[in-house]
């Protein structure tokens, strides 16, 4: 089951302050925008991947998130690969479509889609796509799962987050496992009285979920209530104006990590620029 | 006289979209280190009476208020919520959405940061807090890593860290099993008479309140229906349960012995002060034609059997160790234990929902495990605790129709089924109404008439009382017994042991895992030190039967207070 949790490993990683892991996972996000290189970008994908693992995110989890997105990969690499042409074209200065590699061409007497082409450009800027989303969807755990809520809702009010909004997300996190929790029972329930998920087809899957929505939402509703209240039982205003129990204060560590992504930053921008690295059609 | 904390004058509220007054002229004072008890069925105005006290009725919810509340020197409705959170200190019911933090600290820290405490007053003010409710050592844990009643008593400190000067707590133990419960009540007590707290707790334990609260108010419909020391409130025995309400079992016996003519002076509502009473009655000669009901004996092959069962869960706890039981057809059966002792492991294994690690279970002879939990489902009804989670429909009759439509029954089927289930449950009237429209215990009817509408051989009601009034407990009860009656194997997890000698037969008192006891109920619930090593308490009925026993030899092992005084009464005025 997708949910928030807290890495159980002490590492170098979960020691950070949250805000060097917050410029960390700007710094790759704009990074990893900017490349269009599928090699680099498996790369990107892969160092990600294997830093979840060290630190301690487990691989259940990763599995998960890889299970639940193959499918839309595989669409995204497809589509690119058949029908993404004026990009790659325009990215690797082809006058014609004819400078395209092509993979394979559909029957011509096939309706439709007869005669349609895939090609290896397409193909190869639909595989940068992949990796780029894998990047982005795995950075976040990264940063998440290893900071302490609150240690998180201190670091982001001194990044100049509003408090409220860091709170919000804070409390976000902390009812998710609830969320799912009461999900589970919900289909527990269902199927204790006949609901035989295990016979049913993916669209009767859909309406049993559509089903669960209600007393969901409900549920949601009444806990979000009984939060409020009890917020406000606890003098929570939402105001900035109030102190901390933990201080946030920046470490070496934290600055060296800061200094590492920026020149990184730095280096990724030059070799692009100069060398064209990192560019689609480019040397690497 | 002390001088009084709160006051309230001439209060009325009414919330936002409602037709009536959820508090109706309320006149009360709270005084300075009393502990005043707050019952009242549900649907009083318990909870808007303490929410009325921090300001969040009328602040937080809106609604037309009159009257006016004042906490120390501060009106209510004049102060912001987070200026009344410095007086008033709130504890909730549910231990589960009151936790807001991550870590214990941080969770008692909480309200302080707040409320702008410096850094360093709150890192002295957190050991305090729960060095008070006995928590020390817990600091960097995980509020969900702590029992039931662990989680109220963080609940409290972080309250207590603010240092109120009046500390509510609104149905602190209804969710938490005895030992939770036990645990909050002692703490509050020694907040009370150590620290010299005032507290104002609404709670339906009926026996606690009525141990250590100072004095009680007792709200009905929002009005005031009476105050006093509790051995004036709790000796009003027919007003009470009028109202839908609870006595001690002490003081219900006595008043039993007074119906049937024996000369009671006074109504003792509290253990201690019974047990001299009572011993001065034990002297006389008992009812010659009082017999004890013999334990009612089930034979027959086993419904569901259950050998050498042993559960580990994937973290490697072990929730049960070689437990073997048989459960015949017909029987009622009643499954004890505190929270963690395995109860609802091993239910779970009777519905395949989970599968065991060793040993196994079968149903009518057929393993359970080769079963899908949906083929059980024909056999094995399940009542959870909350009906919320087992409502999907739009209707009450949708909701009965969904099981038998998941079944694949043709239609004829499914209308004779439904209008029986409907029939039998008395929701007939309410068939069309969205079952979420309806009032908790109507609810949880709903729930019942859904799985009554498979007609399983065996159905399963776990903790079907929790957050239910007396009444509303007792009409669940009352259904389960017409079950047993039509001839249903009835299964009942719950904490609520009071409830129980009217309708089981036979116990299982389980404990880390383990079946401890299998005993017909009058043994179970005299079996002392099976049920203290689970972290149980026997009804007081039969803690006052128990004393009686250690000066009387011959005393016999009662149960209920109707079969105290039954026993006690002489046969010229038992005629």
């Amino acid at each position: 089951m997708l949910k928030f949790q807290t890495v159980e490993r002490d590492s170098f990683f979960s020691r950070l302050d949250f805000r060097p892991k917050l410029y960390m996972v700007a710094i790759l996000t704009i990074v990893t925008f900017a490349w269009e290189s599928p090699l680099l970008q498996f790369g990107m994908a892969a160092t990600i991947t294997l830093a979840c693992l060290a630190v301690g995110v487990k691989w259940g989890y990763i599995r998960t998130i890889l299970l639940v997105m193959t499918p839309f990969y595989l669409l995204l690499v497809l589509t690119h690969a058949f029908f993404n042409r004026d990009q790659v074209m325009a990215l690797q200065g082809y006058s014609s479509a004819e400078q395209l590699q092509k993979i394979y061409t559909f029957p011509e007497s096939w309706p439709v889609i007869g005669g349609g082409y895939a090609t290896w450009d397409g193909l190869s800027y639909g595989l940068n796509v992949m990796f780029k989303a894998l990047t982005l969807t795995l950075v976040v755990p990264l940063a998440v799962f290893t900071t302490e809520v609150n240690n998180m809702i201190v670091g982001l009010v001194r990044a100049r987050i509003p408090y409220k909004i860091a709170f919000i997300f804070s409390s976000t996190l902390r009812f998710f496992p609830l969320l799912f929790e009461e999900f589970a029972s919900i289909i527990e329930a269902q199927r204790l009285r006949g609901l035989s998920l295990e016979k049913m087809g993916p669209i009767q899957r859909v309406r049993v979920y559509a089903k669960v929505a209600v007393p969901l939402i409900l549920g949601a509703m009444v806990k979000s209530q009984q939060l409020e209240v009890v917020l406000q039982s606890k003098a929570f205003s939402g105001s900035p104006d109030r102190t901390y129990l933990h201080e946030s204060t920046l470490k070496s560590a934290d600055y060296a990590l800061i200094a590492f992504f920026t020149l990184f930053l730095i280096l990724a921008i030059y070799l692009m620029i100069v060398y064209k690295i990192g560019n689609f059609g480019g040397p690497i | 006289m002390p001088k009084p904390i709160a006051i309230f004058e001439d209060v009325s509220y009414q919330y936002p979209r409602s037709e009536k007054f959820v508090l109706f002229d309320i006149n009360l004072e709270i005084r300075q280190g009393e502990f005043l008890g707050l019952i009242g069925p549900t649907g009083a105005g318990k909870t808007t009476l303490c929410l009325a006290l921090n300001g969040i009725v009328p602040q937080f919810y809106g609604g037309r208020f009159f009257g006016s509340v004042r906490v120390g020197d501060l009106d209510t409705v004049e102060h912001p919520i987070s200026e009344m959170a410095r007086l008033v200190g709130q504890v909730f019911e549910d231990p589960e959405t009151q936790l807001i933090a991550t870590s214990v600290e941080n969770e008692i820290a909480f309200p302080l940061e707040n409320l702008k405490i410096p850094r360093q007053v709150i890192r002295e003010r957190v050991p305090q807090a729960l060095s008070a409710v006995r928590l020390e050592g817990t600091e960097r844990k995980h509020p969900h890593e702590l029992s039931g009643g662990q989680k109220q008593r963080l609940a409290i400190a972080a309250a207590l860290a603010v240092q109120p000067r009046l500390l509510i707590l609104d149905e602190p133990t209804s969710q938490l099993d005895p030992v939770g419960a036990e645990e909050v009540f002692a703490t509050v007590h020694e907040l009370n008479r150590v620290l010299g707290m005032t507290i104002l707790m609404a709670s339906h334990s009926a026996e606690e309140m009525a141990q250590f609260a100072d004095r009680i108010v007792w709200l009905a419909h929002g009005e005031i229906v009476a105050l006093g020391a509790p051995d004036e409130i709790y000796s009003e025995i027919e007003l009470l349960i009028k109202n839908d309400l609870r006595p001690p079992q002490v003081a219900s016996a006595f008043f039993h012995l007074r119906k049937s003519g024996i000369a009671v002076p006074k109504i003792p509502v509290r253990l201690p002060d019974a047990i001299p009473m009572l011993a001065d009655l034990a002297r006389r000669e008992p009812n010659p034609d009082f017999d004890l009901p013999a334990p009612n004996k089930v034979t027959g092959d086993p419904l569901l059997s259950v050998k050498d069962l042993t559960y580990i869960y994937p973290d490697g706890t072990k929730a049960l160790q070689g437990v073997s039981l048989d459960i015949r057809e017909g029987e009622y059966l009643l499954i004890i234990g505190q929270n963690g002792a395995g109860k609802s492991t091993l239910v779970k294994h009777f519905l395949n929902l989970l599968q065991p690690t060793a040993g196994v279970v079968k149903v009518r002879g057929a393993d359970t495990t080769e079963m899908s939990v949906s083929e059980l489902a024909h056999r094995i009804g399940y009542v959870a605790q909350n009906p919320d989670n087992q409502i999907f429909n739009s209707s009450v009759r949708a909701e009965i129709e969904f099981a038998l439509e998941n079944l694949d029954f043709d239609p004829e089927e499914v209308e004779a089924r439904t209008n029986e289930s409907l029939e039998t449950l008395g929701l007939v009237d309410v068939q069309d109404r969205h079952p979420l429209s309806l009032p908790r215990g109507v609810r949880a009817r709903v729930v019942i008439g859904a799985i009554l509408a498979m007609r399983p051989d065996i159905i399963i009601f776990d903790e079907p009382t929790t957050g239910q009034d007396y009444r509303g407990a007792q009409y669940i009860m009352d259904i389960s017994r017409d079950l047993h009656q039509a001839g249903k194997t009835i299964i009942v997890i719950t904490h609520h042991l009071y409830l129980m000698p009217e309708y089981a037969q036979r116990v299982i008192v389980m404990g880390k895992g383990t079946l401890l006891l299998d005993q017909d109920i009058r043994t179970a619930f005299h079996a002392r030190e099976a049920l203290r090593s689970t972290f149980l308490s026997a009804p007081q009925a039969v803690h006052l039967t128990q004393e009686l026993r250690r000066s009387n030899e011959n005393f016999p092992p009662l149960l209920t207070p109707e079969e105290i005084a039954d026993y006690l009464t002489p046969r010229r005025m038992a005629s």
